[in-house]
This record gives structure tokens, sequence and C-alpha cells, in this order.
């Protein structure tokens, strides 16, 4: 098992390498330089120019890649150009919030969709089956960004103003602003309300797919003639299903999880948006409209790496969960 | 705008002329990069905690509590006066956290700030201005604003290495050592050639600390963490945080001058980004925000039926407008573009898609300013008779009945009309004319583009467009050179590209008159110039709105900015925050 | 394959005794009145939608006949949208009427024996509910997407009145009310229906076609090829996809073949994963063993082979795919890199009007819905299809 996950991650390298490359020359290629974006028409030309020269802007870019690339090798991403400080920094102050958003998101769907994938698979094609499949597919469909604002109107606005209701949530950020006042315990409540609309949101489109995917395993394994022994014996059908069938059919949803990873690092740009949410989906949009090349970079590259993390994760989890695989 | 989305960027590889000059004339050593914030921080902390007590609060029904003050951008270049370019970046150095020599009343007149008095010594015809420092201004840290701040401050943004955003402001100033002498430690005398308006840079121009930066090799500036991670002011909000793309945090100042207003009201101020404007008009409505900056034209019913809301309109002076490239065949003639103005209805789009909110421009001057002249208001209204006129006596006519107008050639009078995603305003200018201006026989193709390919468009030499929907934000020192002047007509931000005798004399004399009222007249004749030439159709100056909680007391916005007077802004005890409501008892 | 006998659904209807004599009186009513008879023996998906379509596409002609009438003129300058619509119309109509006269004429009969997997596949289809379901939604949205011009009550991109028409509340003028241009909504989220649509259909259309065949060929030749055609999809993979998106659409000018094309192109690396794993497990089995024995070459066995029976998953993956793409086109409106004004896509009005959801809700709604229900049915059609497909599924 060791060996593999060697071999795996030292296979790895020339990937994130090759879209490192790839991506370098991608986003050079975009017409537009950031002195460019420094629109004022106080600035003369030749002190844009001295700036372009200070920043290696100058260069082929053959140059700037080798220098990039060379300073990458050797752990080192670079300066941001927007932020005004290293991109190691950046990515450390955006990460975590990226990472507490899309975790918690990810516990409640496959929570809440692997729940509703056992129901459906239970009783399929009854009417609570398709009334389940229903409902989880009418969130799935809808466009992220616009789910959110729902919520937001129905659990933020209307919920305050116009129901008064006793709970409502804030609408936007990750903590109050004065956050800094309150005690531990207040804090963790507060945290805690600040992150419940952008999780559910996340998660009730992640929910549906992990449902979708929970039934039509549980459906293959009910079928087999392990679980019809099983009932035959007579034991309980609650117990046929939950400790005979379940255990095999989330092999495969489990590796889910694995690949799961990459789609919430980038997939939730929209909720990070309508939520005023900091994290790394909103980063690399911004990075690319304002030509800031090191982050665009940096950010790209530990997408890349996650990637390949949560494929490894996946198959790992796989061998773990299914004694019949081996990794040599 | 445009402005308030440039920004300024500074090498990474330091070439080897800009390394190792600074500013250090004997004074204390530069304090070290990595450590920087690490070692100010306890001098911040001792010192306001000091102050704290001996200008303690007596009278909590105005002090206290926590404004929350939010908008679409973050403050990217942060608090560093040097290097920063953002509208927003600018505001808050110099009504938050710095302070500059003079400022603006209302009726923009300067006044005294960090300077107590100036002398010119000859009003007609300066050659040099004497400030005298008020002795009762401290840094955060506790070290006293003096003589030497202001001078170091003013040979970095003199120093064309420094890349200071609003160079031109010190073209007639006598730049680097030589321009300015200390006389004595509150004392500073700065030279110049006569020219107009010469006192303005000073307001725009905060103060930075000389004691913090001056080892710092002015290139290098810009990376320093000063600027975003513990920026040391001396104005009347001391920072406290800033999250990336979250939000910036700063709190009273107990030791801001007496004579000055003392201590700000409330104990602290937010500045928070959130990037959806949906989501900021909820935040407003339900009380998580306390001003929402800048909401759509379209939003403003919402803000107005609410009962706890206000509305703040102040007039701006940002403009949008069409720049028409000149330099292509179907655009070079001043009577197509006139009839482009002519063929477009201005007043209906002000109303429409601003609500009224805002006046039609016909060129860069803004109402409220002196220079403006109200006769030209209405000089160039939406009049499709007139501008099928002037197009057929500029030879295009439509010869094949197709219904877009040819010239002798043959060639159709069409363009293009760029805009930048993510802008409804420009978009919904763009396909008014196209709508427009097709019922005059003209073929608009609007074109959207992503904003750093466009700007690459409009000033790279190609100059790959035909028309473009921009907008430009102005100083109160009207400088219009770069855009018109045949002398730039090579440098990035001359888009239209005309050419033009006239206006060249009238743009160098401009910026020499030092007498307003001898200017006028000229102002006048520009403006005159500007309708004949038509290098831009001028849109609109949209007045500024935002939403505002009734909680807030004392706020005024106008021409001068949003932040103008925060520090009289003040929240009833009984509206604050429950957390701040048990701390006040 | 137990026999699936009994249930009161409505293939097996027929089955019983006297559907027969009730399906031979049919033929003189359905010319009347197609659907009708399918309905009388109780096959309901089947039977209201042709009614449906019948009765609505009539209904059309009827009330719209001006219009219609301008399309069937030749010198009338009817353009080419209006043409598509008056064939569609009129095909809609005769194929409703023709499939009910045969179909009410015909014996019904169940052969249980010799029945491809295809045939079982669709009874099993035509027994879920919601999917059928989600197949008369999306046979809907064509006609409506293709008879657009008959449909909607005004010019979808024409200015109004910006004084006085401006964001208009929905009213018997205007349905579904007006937008910030004064423009119908409801003749915008009619012709929205063909963007999305279309933007759908062509990006999966382009994803699937390489995708399946990469994967084939990647399954099929193994070895080099194999282990290339593999580094590649998990380049893909890794690779940032809104990065891409954004840079590509900064490079070139937005368009709307633009979006279909870089939609297309990189949405292609799940159905070669799930091509390959099929092909590789086909490869071994004895008729494609047989094929490379008679000498067969190496395209005629991936193509007459090897692809006809990757079909199933790759049709199940394709019609997720497109509701898929349709919500990421309304996803990259939301960032301004979506379909570009003043052609009316579902994502750009979606994402257009969302900062006025207060003051003029129906400027998002509406056409959020619609991609909301179009978007399911092709889910509820994919997981049907799924269900169906895959004999470990089928009930």
């Amino acid at each position: 098992m060791t060996r593999y996950l060697i071999r795996r991650t030292v296979l790895a390298i020339p990937l994130v390498l090759g879209i490192a490359t790839l991506l370098f020359f991608v986003i050079n290629l975009a017409p537009g330089d950031p002195t460019q974006l420094m629109i004022n028409p106080s600035m003369r030309a030749e002190v844009v120019e001295q700036m372009r020269a200070n920043f290696g802007l100058d260069q082929s870019l053959p140059v700037r890649y080798t220098k990039w690339l060379t300073a990458f090798v050797r752990g080192d991403l670079g300066y941001s150009y927007s932020y005004n400080q290293p991109v190691s920094q950046v990515i450390a102050q955006i990460l975590p919030n990226t990472l507490l958003l899309s975790g918690a998101a990810l516990v409640v769907a496959f929570v809440v969709g692997v729940l509703i994938g056992i129901v459906q698979a239970v009783r399929q094609y009854s009417l609570l089956d398709q009334a389940l499949s229903f409902v989880a597919l009418f969130f799935y469909s809808m466009p992220s960004f616009w789910l959110a604002l729902m919520m937001i109107l129905v659990f933020a606005l209307f919920a305050r103003n116009v129901w008064d209701w006793p709970i409502y949530f804030p609408p936007s950020g990750t903590r109050s602003v004065d956050f800094a006042q309150l005690g531990t315990w207040d804090q963790i409540v507060d945290r805690a309300r600040y992150m419940v609309l952008p999780v559910t949101s996340l998660a009730l489109v992640l929910a549906a797919g992990i449902a979708r995917y929970t039934r039509s395993s549980m459906l293959e394994v009910v079928r087999q003639d392990y679980v019809r022994t099983a009932r035959a014996k007579g034991l309980r059908e609650r117990t046929v299903i939950l400790k005979h069938a379940l255990r095999n059919a989330l092999i495969p949803v489990i590796t889910l999880f694995g690949l799961y990873l990459p789609v919430l690092f980038s997939g939730t740009v929209f909720i990070e948006y309508v939520f005023g949410w900091p994290g790394m989906g909103k980063t690399i949009i911004d990075a690319i409209s304002l030509r800031d090349y090191p982050v665009v970079m940096g950010t790209s590259v530990i997408f890349a790496c996650m990637v390949v993390v949560g494929n490894l994760i996946a198959d790992v989890l796989y061998a773990v969960v299914d004694p019949r695989i081996r990794y040599e | 705008m445009m402005t308030t989305r440039a920004r300024i960027v500074l090498g990474l590889t330091v070439v080897a002329a800009a390394c190792g000059r600074d500013y250090a004339d004997g004074g204390a050593a530069a304090v070290g990069v990595e450590t920087f914030c690490a070692d100010v921080a306890p001098h911040v902390d001792a010192f306001m905690a000091r102050m704290e007590q001996e200008h303690s609060v007596t009278d909590s029904a105005r002090y206290g509590g926590t404004v929350v003050v939010a908008s679409i951008g973050d403050m990217v270049d942060g608090m560093n006066h040097f290097v920063s370019s953002d509208y927003t970046a600018s505001q808050n150095q110099q009504f938050v956290n710095l302070m500059s020599l003079i400022r603006y009343d209302a009726s923009i007149q300067p006044q005294p700030y960090l300077a107590e008095s100036w002398e010119v010594d000859d009003p007609t015809h300066p050659s040099t201005i004497t400030f005298h420092l008020r002795r009762d201004v401290y840094w955060h840290d506790g070290v006293r604003t003096d003589a030497n701040d202001v001078a170091f401050t003013y040979r970095v943004v003199t120093d064309p290495e420094t890349a200071y955003p609003n160079a031109a402001f010190w073209d007639h100033y006598v730049g680097g050592a030589e321009g300015i002498e200390v006389v004595d430690s509150f004392t500073v005398r700065v030279r110049l050639s006569p020219h107009a308006e010469y006192l303005d840079p000073w307001t725009g121009v905060s103060i930075m600390p000389r004691h913090l930066l001056e080892g710092v090799p002015v290139s290098q500036l810009k990376q320093h963490p000063y600027g975003t991670q513990c920026p040391v002011g001396n104005g009347p909000f001391v920072f406290v945080e800033h999250r990336p793309q979250e939000s910036w945090t700063f709190k009273t100042n107990p030791a801001f001058p007496t004579d000055l207003g003392g201590r700000p009201y409330v104990d602290r101020y937010v500045y928070r980004v959130i990037p959806e404007q949906a989501t900021l008009l909820t935040d407003l409505l339900t009380e998580n925000i306390d001003v929402y900056l800048a909401p759509r034209a379209d939003q403003v019913p919402e803000i107005i039926r609410s009962e706890d809301l206000d509305l703040l309109r102040s007039v701006s002076r940002s403009y949008t407008l069409v720049a028409w490239n000149a330099r292509r065949p179907q655009l070079a003639d001043a009577r197509v573009r006139r009839a482009m103005t002519l063929g477009t209805n201005r007043h209906e789009i002000v109303e429409a898609q601003l609500r009224g909110y805002g006046v039609v421009a016909n060129s860069g001057v803004p109402p409220f300013h002196w220079a403006y002249d109200p006769t030209l208001a209405d000089s160039v209204r939406y009049d499709p008779a007139e501008a099928r006129r002037l197009l057929e006596e500029a030879g295009w006519i439509d010869r094949d009945g197709d219904g877009v107008r040819e010239n002798a050639e043959g060639a159709p009078l069409a363009f293009t009309l760029k805009y930048n995603q993510g802008n409804q305003y420009r978009q919904d200018i763009a396909e008014i004319m196209q709508a427009q201006l097709g019922q005059i026989g003209v073929k608009v193709q609007p074109q959207v583009m992503e904003f750093g390919t466009m700007i690459a468009q409009l000033s790279g030499e190609e100059r790959d467009f035909d028309a473009t929907v921009v907008g430009w934000v102005t100083e109160f020192k009207l400088d219009d050179v770069d855009l018109f002047h045949s002398s730039r007509i090579d440098q990035p931000y001359a888009f239209s590209g005309t050419r033009n005798a006239q206006m060249d004399r009238l743009l160098d004399t401009l910026q020499l008159v030092v007498d307003r009222q001898a200017a006028i007249p000229l102002w006048k004749e520009y403006q005159q110039l500007l309708l004949r030439e038509q290098p831009y159709t001028y849109f609109y100056f949209p007045e500024r709105l935002n939403g505002i909680n009734k909680r807030v007391r004392g706020v005024t916005m106008d021409a001068r900015g949003e932040w103008v007077n925060i520090k009289d802004w003040w929240i009833p005890r009984d509206k604050r925050r429950a957390v701040q409501r048990a701390a006040a008892r | 394959m137990p026999l699936p006998v009994g249930g009161g659904d409505a293939v097996t209807a027929v089955a019983f005794p006297g559907a027969r004599r009730r399906t031979r009186g049919g033929r003189l009513l359905s010319a009347v009145m197609p659907g009708a008879p399918q309905l009388l023996v109780g096959r309901f998906g089947a039977g209201l939608t042709a009614l449906l379509v019948w009765v609505g596409l009539l209904a059309v002609l009827v009330l719209r006949w001006d219009r219609v009438w301008a399309a069937v003129r030749v010198s009338s300058g009817a353009s080419l949208d209006d043409r598509v619509a008056l064939v569609t119309l009129v095909a809609g109509l005769a194929a409703a009427w023709v499939w009910s006269f045969r179909d009410a004429g015909k014996v019904q009969e169940l052969r249980w024996v010799g029945v491809s997997q295809w045939v079982l596949a669709g009874r099993a289809f035509s027994r879920n509910r919601l999917a059928v379901l989600g197949a008369v939604g999306i046979l809907i949205l064509y006609l409506v997407a293709l008879l657009a011009p008959f449909l909607s009550p005004y010019d979808p991109s024409a200015l109004g009145d910006l004084l006085t028409e401006r964001l208009v509340p929905p009213s018997t003028a205007h349905l579904l009310g007006t937008d910030h241009f004064a423009r119908d909504v409801l003749s915008r989220v009619l012709y929205g229906a063909r963007i999305s649509l279309s933007i759908g259909f062509v990006a999966i259309g382009i994803s699937v076609t390489i995708g399946t065949l990469l994967g084939a060929v990647a399954g099929f030749f193994g070895s080099w090829v194999d282990t290339v055609l593999m580094r590649i999809v998990d380049m893909v993979i890794a690779f940032p996809q809104l990065v891409l998106l954004i840079t590509v659409i900064a490079l070139f000018q937005p368009s709307i073949f633009l979006i279909i094309a870089v939609l297309g192109l990189t949405q292609w690396t799940g159905t070669t994963r799930l091509v390959r794993g099929e092909v590789l497990s086909l490869r071994e089995r004895e008729f494609i063993q047989a094929a490379g024995a008679l000498g067969f070459s190496r395209a005629r066995i991936i193509f007459f082979h090897l692809v006809p029976n990757v079909l199933g998953p790759v049709i199940v993956a394709a019609t997720l795919g497109i509701g898929n793409t349709i919500v990421l086109e309304a996803s990259l409106s939301f960032l301004g890199l979506g379909v570009q004004p003043p052609t009316p896509s579902w994502g750009t009005m979606v994402a257009d009007g969302r900062s006025l959801m207060l003051q003029a809700w129906w400027l998002s709604t509406f056409p959020g819905l619609a991609i909301v229900f179009t978007v399911l049915a092709f889910n509820l059609v994919g997981d049907g299809l799924r269900d169906a497909l895959d004999p470990r599924l089928r009930r």
C-alpha cells in the first residue's frame, strides 16, 4: 500500500507540472497585462514601462516561464500583484474559508444524500421514491447562484422582516462585525449561524447527486444472492438492508467523496459570490480579471493537486472498504 | 468606473537601478520587513491604551457602537497612499486612517486640516507655499507627525520610481528634495511654478509616516506589509484588522486632536466586501450592514419604501461616455460623431436606466464644478431629423435600400460598440444605441469584452476598437490633456485620437491660468469646442446613490465622497447592536 | 428475466381481454381527435401526449393564423425561423394524427419472446411515470422552441417605451411582465428556449462524440495508446475548468458559438472514462473476439461492434449532460460570461434580473423556473433511461 501511494504520488508530479505549464501559457495568451489595468491618465507611460520592466513582463514568455518554474520547484509561488503579499500568504488566508465551507457542505450532503438514496432504493418506484427523486432533482436542476439567492430571500429577508420567524440567518459574511467582543461559546454559535445558508445551498445541490448514486448502487446490491440469502434466513428487512446491503452499496459512494473534493473547490465560486464568502473560487476569478498571474498559477496548481489527492483518496478508500481490492 | 478598478503594480524582481535608494536622512533605522507588523503592533496598542485613559468617553449617548459600510469591491491597495489608486481606498486614507495637509469644505474651498495654516508668496503668481502643521497630531504608535513626514511623503510621490498614480498632480511642482524645505519641525516650504488650482494636490495627498517607511526602497513600497497588513496612520480611525476579500476593521482614535472634533463617535467602523448586489440589498434590509454604497438605480425604490432606510443622494465626479475612435474612416468626420450624439436619446436613458438620478453630460466638467457652463446643458438634445441631415451632408446615404447608410464608395456606416462585462449600465447604453441609431440608418454591433482584454485593445497601439462605452472619474482639478491633446495622441489614453489646434491651445492654457475668474471663459470655450468636435458622446453624470440605515445619524455625503465626515457619524445608544449596548452599560 | 405479468400499468392493460375490441373501434375517433382512443384504453402517457400535441398545435394554427399565413406566403419575406416553425407545425400535426390513426388500428399484442434489449428497456421506461413525464416535457419544450415565432406575443428584442413600459409587472398585456428595456419577458422566455436547448444539445453532442471515440480507442487498443489518452484525460480533469473558460472567453470575443464550443470541449472526459471501462470488458467477450478472428478491420470492430454496445450508458450520460450544460451556461452568465445580449438566453435573463429580485421578481423567476423544469425533465428522463437500460436496475 505504501509503495502504491508513493508510486502514485511520483506519477502525479509530471501531471501537475504539465498542467502548470499549459496554464502558464494559456493565461499569458489572454490580452492585457496587470499594468494596462492601471488605467489612470495621470500615470505616465514611461512609468508604466518601468513597472513592466521591474515586473519582468518585458521578458519573453519562455524566460518568464523558466523563472516561474524554478521558483515553483523550490516551493516559491511568487508575489501577488494585487494583494501585495506572497501568494502563499494569500492562499493561507483564503483556503481555510473554502475548506470550512466545503467540508461542512460535503458532510451534510453525504448524510442527507445517502439517507435519501437508501429510502429510494428500498422503495423503488413507490410514491415516496418518486417524490424524493422529484424534490432532489428539483434542487439539483437549479443554477446554484439562483438557489442561493432564494435561500437568502426566504431565510434571511422574509423570515426576519415579513414573517417574523424566531430564527433567521444573516445573508452574507463569515461572522458578525462584533465577533471579537463575543465569548467563546457565542463565537461558535455566531460562526455557525453564518454558515447555515451557504452550507445548505451547497449541500442541497450535492446531495441530489449522491442520492442518485446511492440509489442505483443499493438497487444493484439488493438483487444479489447474498442479500436474498439473508432474507431467506428470515432476518428482518431492516437488518438485511442496514447490515448486509448498505455496507457493500456504500463502496462506490465512498469513492465519490474523493472525487467531489475538486468539484467543491471550484464549484463553490457562485456560493462564495452570493454569500460574500471569501474563498478560492472567487480568488481565482478576480485574479484572472486583474491578470494577477502568480495568484492564478498558485491557486490553480493547488486545485490540480487537490484533484490528484482526491483521486488518490478515492482509490485508497476503495481498498479500505472493499477487501477484494489490493494495490501493489 | 474605470479608475475605481485601476491599480498599480510594482516589480517583483527589483531592477538594480531601483535598489538601494532610500530616504534615510539620518532618521531612525528602517524596521525589518518580515517583522514589521509584529514590531509595530505593541507600540500602537500601548499608545492607544494610554490615550483611551486620557481621553475617556463621558457621553455614552453619542459615543459608541459599530457602523458597517459595505460595497461590492475590496480596497485592494489598502492604506498605503504611495501606491494606491482605487477610489474607495483613497477615500479611506483621506478621511479614515490618514490625513491630508488641507481638505475641501462642502463648497470645494481649501480648509486647514493637518496644516493649520499656509502662506503663498504671491497669490497671482505663486512660486512657494509655506505650510504650518498642527502640533497635536500623533501617529497611532505614539510618534508625533511633523514636517519631516511631509517632506518624506513629498519626495516619494514626486519620485518617478514610486509610480505614484497621481504623478501628474506634481507636473508644475519642483520634484524631489530640491522642491521641499523643512523650515522647522512644524513648517515646510514647497516650490512650484504658477498653475491652475495649485493647492488641489495637497487635498489629495495623504501624509505617510516617515519613521516607519523611510528605509524601504521606493520600488518595493507596494509589497510592503504596511499597506494591507498593519497600516499605522494618524487619522481619526486606527487600523485593527484586514481580512482579504472580506472586511477592514478600524477603531476610534482617542488621540485625534480636540480642535478637529476629537475622537470619532463610533467605536468601530467596518468596511465589508459583498460582491453581489442582490445580497447587499438584503443585508441592508436586515440590518446586517448600515450603509450600502452605490446600489443600482433600479434597487432604489426598495430602499425608499423601507421605513428604516434612507436614500442619500450626492453629485458625482464620474461620467459615462462613448469614445469614438476617430482613426476609423467612418468616424473621422466630426459631423458623423455629432449625428451619433443627436441620434441617441440620452435624456430618456437618464430617466429610464438611472430613474432620473443623474444629469446628461456634454463634457467632462461636472455640473457642481465652477467651470461648468449651464447654458450648454440642453444644446444637443435628441434630434433624429438633424442627425439624418448631418449624415447626409457628410455623404452617408442609404444607397441600396437596406436600411443602412453607405458612403460614395459603398462602405456601410457600421461599427462595433465595445463594453466591459459586468456593468449593466454600459450594456444598457450599448443596446439602446443599437436600437436608436438603427433608426437613423447606422448599424451598431454591441460587443461585450472581458475588462482586461478591452483595456488592452483601447490603449494598445493597434487601437482595436471602433467605439466603446467607458467611464472616467475626474478630480476637482480638471485636466483633459491626456485625453485630447494631440501631443498625447500615441499615449494610452488618447482613445479617440482627434487632432485640433484650438483644443491643444486651450488645454495648454487652462493648466496655467491661476485665477478662476480668468479661467471661466476659457473653460466655456473648451466645452463648446467639445460639443463641436464630439471626440466622445458624453452620456451622463450619474448621481451617487447610497442606502443607509436611519439608526446612523449625522451622515454627510457629497461631491467630496462618502466618508467625508465619518468621524461625526453616530448611533443612538438604544439603536446599537446588542453586544455594543451591553458594553456601553 | 421473469415475466412482468400483472400490474395495472399502461402496457399490460391492453393485454386484458377486451382491450382489443376497444382499440379496433378507435380508428374513427382517432381521425377526429388523435390520442383519444389510446386514452380510453388507459394508455395515458401516449394518449395524452398525442392529444396535447394535436390540440395545442391546432390552437396555435387558429389563434396565430395571421403569422402562420405570413410564413406560408412566399412573397412575405418570412425569415428562416418562421419557415422552420411552419414546418414544425405541419409536421407535428401530421405526426400526431398519423401515429394515433395507425396505432388505434393496430392489434396490440405483447410478445415476450425474442424482443431486443431496447424494447425491454422501452417498456421499463414507460412504466416509470416520472420519466415519461420528463419525456413529454422535453417534447413540449422542443415544440415551443421551434414554434417560438408563432407563440411569442411580441418581438423578443424590440425595445419598448422606456419611460412608461419599463419593469411592468405581469399583466394581461404582458403575461410575464417586462424587463428593464420594456421588452416582453414571455417572448424572451419562449425564444430563450431555443438558445438554452441548442447550447445543451450541441455542446453535449460534441462532447459525447469526442468522449465515445477516445474512450473506445483507448479501451480497444490498450497499451501506450490507452496510457497516453488516459493521462490526457487526467490532465483535463485536473485543469481548473473555470480558469480555462474565462481565459478562452477573454481571448476570443464571446459569442454563442464560442460558449457551445468551450462547453463541448471541456466536458468529454466523463464519457471517455465511461466508454473506456465498458470497452475494456467488452473487448474480452466472444463476439468481439470472433469479429477479430474473422479479420474485420479495427475501425469496423470499433464502430460496428463496440460503439453500439456502449450506447446505453452513453445515452444516459448525454441526457443528464444536457441538463448540466444548461445549468452551466446559466452559471457562466452569472459571471457575465454567458450568451451575450440581446440574444435571449435563460441564463443571461436570470443573471441580469437577479439584483432586482425584490423590485421585479418576474425578471429572473420565470426564466429561472424555465431552467429548473427543463433541467429537471432531462434529469428525470436520464434517470429513467438509466434504470431502464441497466438490466440490474430494472424491476
